[in-house]
């Protein structure tokens, strides 16, 4: 730790960063609080928290642009056990959540251009070309993201993440730690649970040895029960799309799911999901529904398409259709009853063995259904994401099954990062077609 | 070579084996023989139509995914399909052939872990006692120790044999293809064929000269590959194929079987599909290099394949600082060669 970080992080995070970032929150509390409702939008004004997520989520990534020198930082995948990093005094990064900010804010086409200059292809996935391309360029919208000293992986989401982190331990010149998850085909057996544990308290010393000081498990079971609180909550934020009208769309969950993919096991995550479970609450019992006029309630599956996100919400909300809950968004909370806090590591070993992705097709169509019926889903729009082929492989006859069964279903063709992949008028004649059947 | 293919499968189903049909790239074949099963790999045969595959994956799928679940679905002769968990890709068609399709006869899978520490071999070694477990199951059979042994080192007898073919390459009067048809066979003949042909492989200078090239990737598909390199200038002196020189294996050490199938699997060269880092692949390409004099290196591979794609932009940025050519090809698995590979394999022979 140098003293002239440590004055850089203190000045420039701690005291004038965050001043500034109250200022602004003052100022997007004091706009909402001014918002009108607008006749003709489709949507009723958006959840009050979201000025909260904004503060979080920027003070997270303000705090990466100061931290180099001062704490030591891991980058992690969206599936990885993250606890003993934050129980170690990591800053956490997670890339996945970087480059889908990157999509939203519509610069990742100029990344990942960065990333295919250098031979990346353009088949590859856009949340890799997007990462490693503000690697290599430096460029990302949050002004800077703080270099790794350890890169940990777990492959429960898909095997491309190990490719694309082999790729930044390769760049960065920095430990690689991998928690490789066997596919679950059937079910989960003991000795995967075995094989995951082992690897789990490897990727433990290692990141001991990186940080150079020894994990406190009474500071673990304190930030996996942080975990397991923020887990349960965003099990209940999503259930809450049960309601009719529903008072959330799986749109604003895309959105408000940073917090549970990056700050999991933080105190602030808890905070703020209590705050927005109570603002939820609030909508249902006053019967305010996300959107105006909620006729049709749909399932959306796979992952969002970040660039269109508020294109997708207002074109189906002015035609009285209202996603009300997606498969992908659910993953973060349903294992949350499984985490046992006085078996941190056996519980963590099964946890990140289970999640959707890491499991067979037969168990994704069955949550879908399950899914249909609990959220009384009127039909289901599959993403078919040209970067995602885990999520997307089994699409097909998932559509199939599930309009044999009665459940109206469609497919739409498009990239959850890359525009390039993407058009506008298909998915808009397909969603059109959709919605006259339904 | 897809005659031989053809007769083999013949051959033993008279024997009474049954055939199994293996997808890419590392299994235990000594334990599906000891089972009585004959393994066949399906490499998504160029030229097999990809109908059947449209029908369940989306066009962005590769086309070993694509060709060879077409292929598999519609031959009669297979009693049982295996599917390593090589890929996403493979996971997927394994997933969705097992829950939805539902074939006639089982779909068994086997999970390979990306590393090679201490705890991943004795993961393997659990997983392949599961699939054992699943094959008892199967057959009724229960092969002991003797058995699998004795399957075992008539597996590593073969591999052993075809790692020497490697280095006997410039003595044996072969060209290109014909070699590489030979070592291919090893994904349908018994090891024991395989042996006694490789013993009658015609012993003299090799066939063909020019420039020096070793070529990498999945797999030289169509085969034709090889006579254009050597019509163009070039001679294929080694290669980092999945389907071949990935599959040097060494012989285990262990005298617990399932162990030693581990270590065998374990103990192939660098490959990205069992977790090689970057670092263990390029330093492999480059001894590689060095030991056979090699003029360039040609990475050729089929579309979409991401454990390829992924290792690509650094290898090539290493080897091209150390003043190595490399061409990167991409392919669909074809019966002809397409104009674009024609031109560029022409284009690389004459800069190298």
């Amino acid at each position: 730790m140098s003293v002239s970080s440590v004055v850089r992080y203190t000045l420039g995070f701690k005291t004038f960063g965050r001043a500034f970032l109250k200022i602004q929150k003052f100022s997007d509390m004091y706009k909402m609080a001014r918002l009108k409702p607008q006749p003709d939008d489709p949507l009723n004004p958006p959840l009050k928290s979201s000025v909260l997520l904004k503060e979080i989520m920027s003070v997270h990534y303000l705090e990466g642009r100061y931290v180099e020198g001062v704490k030591k930082v891991a980058w992690v995948s969206s599936g990885a056990p993250v606890e003993p990093l934050r129980a170690l005094g990591y800053f956490v990064v997670y890339p996945e959540n970087h480059a889908a900010l990157c999509g939203a804010r519509r610069v990742a086409v100029e990344i990942c251009e960065e990333a295919e200059r250098e031979g990346f292809s353009m088949d590859l996935c856009s949340y890799a070309r997007t990462d490693i391309g503000s690697a290599i360029s430096g460029k990302t919208p949050v002004g800077k993201i703080p270099k790794p000293d350890l890169l940990v992986v777990c492959t429960n989401i898909c095997q491309t993440i190990l490719y694309w982190f082999k790729n930044l331990s390769y760049y960065f010149k920095v430990p690689l730690a991998v928690i490789d998850t066997p596919f679950i085909f059937d079910d989960m057996e003991e000795h995967q649970i075995e094989y995951v544990k082992r690897q789990i308290e490897e990727m433990i010393i290692t990141a001991e040895k990186v940080a150079g000081k020894s994990i406190s498990f009474k500071k673990l079971r304190k930030v996996i029960s942080l975990s397991k609180e923020a887990a349960e909550l965003w099990l209940e934020i999503i259930y809450r799309g049960r309601f009719k009208p529903s008072p959330i769309t799986a749109f604003d969950t895309f959105v408000h799911m940073a917090p549970i993919v990056g700050l999991r096991g933080e105190e602030i995550t808890v905070i703020y999901y209590r705050k927005l479970l109570k603002e939820i609450d609030e909508r249902i019992k006053n019967g305010i529904g996300a959107i105006k006029n909620e006729k049709k309630r749909i399932l959306w599956d796979n992952l969002p398409v970040w660039f269109r996100l508020n294109w997708l919400s207002r074109y189906l909300a002015s035609r009285g259709a209202n996603i009300v809950t997606s498969t992908y968004t659910l993953q973060w909370g349903e294992l949350a009853p499984m985490i046992d806090i006085e078996r941190p590591l056996e519980s963590a070993a099964k946890i990140y063995l289970y999640p959707l992705l890491n499991r067979s097709v037969r168990y994704k169509l069955a949550t879908m259904k399950k899914m249909v019926k609990e959220f009384d889903i009127d039909g289901v729009l599959l993403h078919s994401d040209r970067s995602c082929k885990p999520y997307s492989l089994g699409q097909i006859d998932e559509r199939n099954l599930l309009v044999k069964e009665g459940i109206p279903a469609v497919l739409i063709d498009a990239d959850h990062n890359d525009m390039r992949a993407y058009s506008e008028e298909q998915v808009k004649n397909r969603l059109d077609a959709f919605l006259e059947i339904l | 070579m897809k005659e031989l293919r053809k007769k083999t499968i013949e051959k033993q189903k008279e024997k009474g084996k049954k055939i199994a049909a293996v997808f890419p790239i590392h299994y235990p074949r000594e334990l599906l023989r000891a089972f009585g099963y004959h393994p066949v790999e399906v490499w998504g045969p160029p030229g097999v139509e990809r109908e059947e595959g449209f029908k369940h994956f989306q066009p962005y799928t590769c086309d070993i995914v694509m060709r060879g679940f077409s292929f598999i679905l519609k031959r009669k002769e297979v009693d049982l399909i295996l599917v390593p968990h090589t890929c996403d890709s493979l996971q997927g068609m394994a997933s969705v052939t097992k829950d939805f399709v539902n074939p006639p006869v089982p779909v068994l899978t086997l999970y390979h872990p990306r590393g090679r520490k201490k705890e991943d071999v004795e993961f393997l070694e659990k997983e392949i006692k599961r699939l054992f477990e699943k094959l008892c199951e199967i057959t009724g059979k229960n092969p002991g120790k003797e058995e699998l042994m004795n399957s075992i080192t008539r597996e590593e007898k073969a591999d052993a044999v075809f790692g020497e073919l490697y280095e006997i390459r410039d003595d044996l009067n072969l060209t290109d293809r014909e070699f590489y048809e030979f070592l291919r066979t090893r994904e349908f003949l018994p090891p024991e064929e395989f042996i006694s042909m490789a013993k009658s492989l015609p012993e003299g200078k090799r066939r063909g000269e020019g420039k020096k090239i070793i070529i990498s990737g999945i797999l030289p598909e169509p085969m034709e590959i090889f006579d254009l390199i050597n019509k163009k200038g070039g001679i294929v002196i080694d290669d980092d194929l999945a389907c071949c020189g990935r599959r040097i294996y060494q012989s285990g050490k262990s005298e617990e079987p399932f162990r030693r199938m581990a270590e065998r699997i374990l103990s192939a060269p660098p490959d990205p599909t069992l977790g090689s880092r970057l670092e263990e692949r390029i330093e492999y390409l480059l001894k590689k290099m060095e030991k056979r004099k090699a003029d360039g290196i040609l990475i050729y591979n089929p579309k979409f394949c991401e454990p390829e794609l992924f290792d690509f932009p650094f290898i090539k940025k290493e080897l091209t600082n150390r003043k190595i050519k490399v061409q990167f090809i991409e392919t669909e698995i074809l019966r002809d060669i397409s104009h674009q590979t024609i031109q560029r394999i022409d284009t690389f022979l004459e800069v190298l």
